[in-house]
Order: C-alpha cells, then structure tokens, then sequence
C-alpha cells in the first residue's frame, strides 16, 4: 500500500496561511506509477574460479553484450545500477558506480546497491524504482563478484559481513547461520539429510544443460551424503561455492514503440522486505519472514499467486535455503517442501509447473554474491523469452525470482511475466 | 580485527548477559572456521532461549558429547571470543556452558 500524504500552503480571505493535507491510496496511484517495466536483454558471464578476469572485464564483457543485445546505443543508458558486496572488505575499492562506469565510457548515474547477497536483486529493484519514477528510461543493472582472489578463510570471514557482530563473535559463519535454521526444521518437520541432498543434486543436473556454471557436472545423493561437514548438519555439497561472475539485465520502460526487439518481458512485481539482522532475533527459525512478505508483496503488485508460477529462480545458498524458500513463497506447505523436491516436483522435465533453478541455483551455477540476483533475473527472463535453449521449460510465462541478503535479513522478490 | 573503544563499548551489553540461564533451542558445529577462529574449530554454535525469552548465539564450552542438544540447559559465563589483534586488547565475550 503506498500512503502519500500532500500538504499545500494556501491563502484564505482573510491572508491567513493554512495547511491542508489528503491521502492518495494505492488504487489512485495505477495510473501514476506504471510498474510495467521491460526487460530488454540479459546476459551472464562465465561463473567459477576466473583468475584471469578481472572485474573491470567481467562486467565490460556482460554489460556491453547486454546493451547490443537490447538494441540501443550505449549513449541511451541513463543509469547504472552495481550490486556488490565485497570489493570494500576484499579489494578495498568502494565507489563502484563511478569505478564501472568509466570502464564503460558512460558517465551517467550510476550507484552501487549493496544488501549481501540480495544485492543483485536489490540493484534490480531500484532499476525498476528508477524507470516507474519517470526519471530513467534505460537503466543498466549490473551485479559483480571477485571471490577467488582471496584465502577461503578470508572471504568467510568477510561473508560475515551478511550478519550480526554477536553472530560474528561466537564464530557464526554462513553455513553455521543456515545450518542452524536446519537443524530446526529437521527436528520440527521431519525433514532429512537425504531430501536435503536432492536439492543439490537436482539443480547439479540443471547446471549440467547451462554452459556458464560453475558446476557443469551431476552429483548423486550419496555424494552429497559422503561429503565433508562443514557445519553439522550441512555437508560441503549442501554449500554454495566461492564464485566469480557478473551479470547484466537492460531495463527500460514499457513503451510499445520503443521496445526494439521481439523478446517482450516485463517486470510486473518487484518487493523487498527485511528482518532482524541476527538469526536469533527471529520470531521463527524455519522461516524467513522476509520472503513471505516480499512474496506477498510481490504477488498482490502482480495480481497472481503460488499457483500461476511457471519457473522460477530461489536463493539456495545452501540446500535448506531452497527448501525454506519454497515453503516461503507459498508453493509447498510448511514442513512438505523436502519431500517434495527429493520426488522431483520441480526438476525439469519430471515436473510440468514450478521448475525451479535451471539456472543449476546458486549451489551449481556458483555464487559471485552481488551478481547472483542478476543472475537469476537473466535466467527467468530467457525462459519466458523461449531462449533457454536445452534449459527451457515449455510454455513459460510467469516467472519469480527470490533473492535473499545473509540469513534471512533483506528478502527481493520479481515477477516476470512473458507477453508473448 | 574490532577495535578497542567497541570492545570498550560492548562491555555493558556484556555485563548484562552474563550469569543468565537458558536452553538451547538450536545448536550446529562448525568443522570450517573463518579467520580468527582457525585454533578454535571444531566449536559448537547454538542459539538459546534465556530466562527473559529473547535468544541469543554464541559458543558452548565446557561440554560433553551429549548435553550438546536442543533442550540442554545453560548458564551464559564470560569467555575470551578470539586472540588479540595487534592492538593488544583481548576482546571478551559471552559463551554458553551447559548446567
């Protein structure tokens, strides 16, 4: 519900200054706020261990594929938005909208959107702020990560960054966070290592159709099973990697004259929400509020629900990520998603509706944190532009990314719709 | 590394923690640690309940195999959380020991 409240001064008879307000209500506003943006392109980049990229290359690369394949001019970019988390604690470079936007020549506006790992998805949210406010018409989104520069160790420790300081003082690492919300569900509903392990295992086969993932190879339940612990109950491969990747989408605003090319995708939902910082402030351990709400949201701007989902993209940075996620969004009831997912529900090919992650998710596709998001919003908008080639998931038209920040605190939901 | 006004600085929250009991509501042991804590693992993390219902994360120390579970009771004590940085100051912080 959006709530302006407008105060104008006026005059009465007698010179007298007054105040008056009114209230416009969300329904007044259909016509003002037009939340049909266009998808124009969307590009990703190679995700894995890139020592010879650097980031300056990985988003020149996707960014410029993207423009050509929009179809505009460079020039016609009004703003770039950059979603990253670690080039500050890493690197050391902050200020990355001017950083990436002299590499591209395009000294426009450009900002840097950081969430954790819901700063791809929020940079994509504040595109379609920019373009519905009437002040952008073409708006570059671009999401970045530079992981494999740096120790292991390193880059956990700056992940860390997603939470709280007590979490950071007790050791409270990111599979620790999720293996703790884990451990909750299992002992609450019943749900098993082994289901656990089909999430890794279903979207390992996705990846094996997707030639930028970082995983292009299948993994079985006892692999996942065999795998070393990292924290009890998660093994190594219920955890999504170190990465590095970029990923670009083009936006603009939905004009039937404008539009260059055949591919019509919009954006028709786009809501955040968020929570406590800390795990342990949360009201529920086996769910993250904030993607409820941020789904809700999104489904109400979209006038849809769980049910009219055709594909979507989920946050599984680890397995339980993915499982916590279906039950948030509304597709599984609370405690059945585990199951549902070992039967193969939502694997392509098995499932007719709701595939989810063709992308291979995070866990096989890799997890370049600030691009993840992007990611996952380029991956929709193929299936519901029928480019997803091998990937594709027959008939597509509605589509949902979900973008989660740390262990539950900042949530991004997209709906995608094809008007084809 | 934290700086040492923040250690200073936490110290009340501290002080208010300490000699509280609990119950573990949660718990997960980390086999990989982050820099900083490489001397420490394995560690249990859990999530507990305290007496006044808010929750709260931290390590437990001083256990035995078995009372690392949901449900076990706990008293929150003082421990140091990781070496001293090149400040010098030894940052100190609040743990979880089973009763």
């Amino acid at each position: 519900m959006f709530k302006i409240t407008m105060f104008q001064t006026g005059f009465e008879f007698w010179s007298f200054e007054f105040w008056y307000c009114f209230e416009i209500r969300a329904s007044d506003f259909e016509f003002i706020i037009n939340m049909e943006v266009a998808i124009l392109s969307g590009v990703n980049s190679k995700f894995g261990e890139l020592w010879e990229t650097s980031p300056r290359d990985l988003v020149r690369d996707v960014a410029l594929q993207a423009i050509s394949e929009a179809g505009i001019k460079p020039s016609e970019i009004d703003a770039i938005f950059v979603g990253n988390m670690l080039s500050g604690m890493l690197a050391q470079q902050e200020h990355l909208g001017a950083f990436f936007a002299e590499e591209l020549g395009l000294p426009v506006s450009a900002i840097r959107v950081e969430g954790a790992c819901a700063s791809g998805g929020l940079a994509v949210h504040l595109g379609v702020c920019a373009i519905s406010s009437g002040m952008y018409r073409n708006v570059l989104i671009v999401g970045v990560e530079k992981m494999t520069d740096y120790k292991p160790e390193e880059v956990a420790h700056a992940l860390m960054g997603a939470g709280s300081d007590v979490e950071r003082e007790a050791g409270a690492t990111f599979p620790a966070l999720y293996a703790l919300m884990a451990q909750v569900h299992m002992t609450r509903f019943g749900t098993t290592s082994e289901q656990l392990a089909w999430v890794a295992v279903k979207n390992h086969y996705h990846a094996t159709l997707s030639e930028n993932a970082q995983f292009p190879f299948a993994v079985s339940v006892e692999q996942v099973l065999k795998s070393s612990m990292v924290a009890y109950p998660l093994h190594l491969l219920d955890c999504s990697p170190i990465t590095d990747g970029a990923s670009a989408v083009v936006l603009s605003i939905n004009s039937k004259h404008q539009i260059p090319n055949s591919k019509t995708v919009n954006i028709i939902a786009s809501a955040v929400a968020t929570d406590t910082l800390g795990l342990a402030q949360r009201k529920d351990l086996t769910t993250i509020d904030a993607a409820v709400r941020a789904g809700k949201m999104a489904y109400e701007q979209a006038g849809i629900g769980p049910s009219d989902i055709d594909v979507c993209e989920v946050h599984d940075c680890f397995t339980i990520a993915e499982v916590l996620a279906m039950e948030d969004l509304g597709f599984f009831k609370k405690g059945e998603a585990g199951e549902k997912i070992a039967a193969g529900v939502t694997t392509l090919g098995k499932g007719k509706k709701l595939i989810v992650n063709t992308s291979g998710g995070l866990k096989a596709a890799g997890h370049p944190v600030g691009a993840t998001g992007v990611k996952q919003i380029v991956e929709v908008f193929h299936q519901l532009a029928g480019s997803a080639g091998k990937k594709q998931v027959e008939g597509a038209r509605l589509g949902l990314a979900h973008n989660v920040g740390g262990s539950g605190a900042t949530a991004v939901v997209h709906i995608l719709k094809s008007l084809k | 590394m934290i700086s040492p006004v923040k250690i200073w600085r936490n110290q009340k929250k501290t002080r208010n923690l300490l000699g509280r009991e609990g119950k573990i509501l949660t718990w997960t042991k980390v086999f990989v640690p982050p820099s900083g804590f490489e001397g420490q693992a394995p560690y249990i993390v859990a999530i507990a309940q305290l007496s006044d219902k808010t929750h709260c994360t931290a390590q437990l120390v001083d256990y035995e195999e078995k009372q690392v579970k949901i449900g076990q009771k706990v008293r929150t004590v003082l421990r140091k959380t990781r070496d001293p940085g090149t400040e010098g100051v030894i940052p100190y912080g609040i743990k979880f020991r089973p009763i």
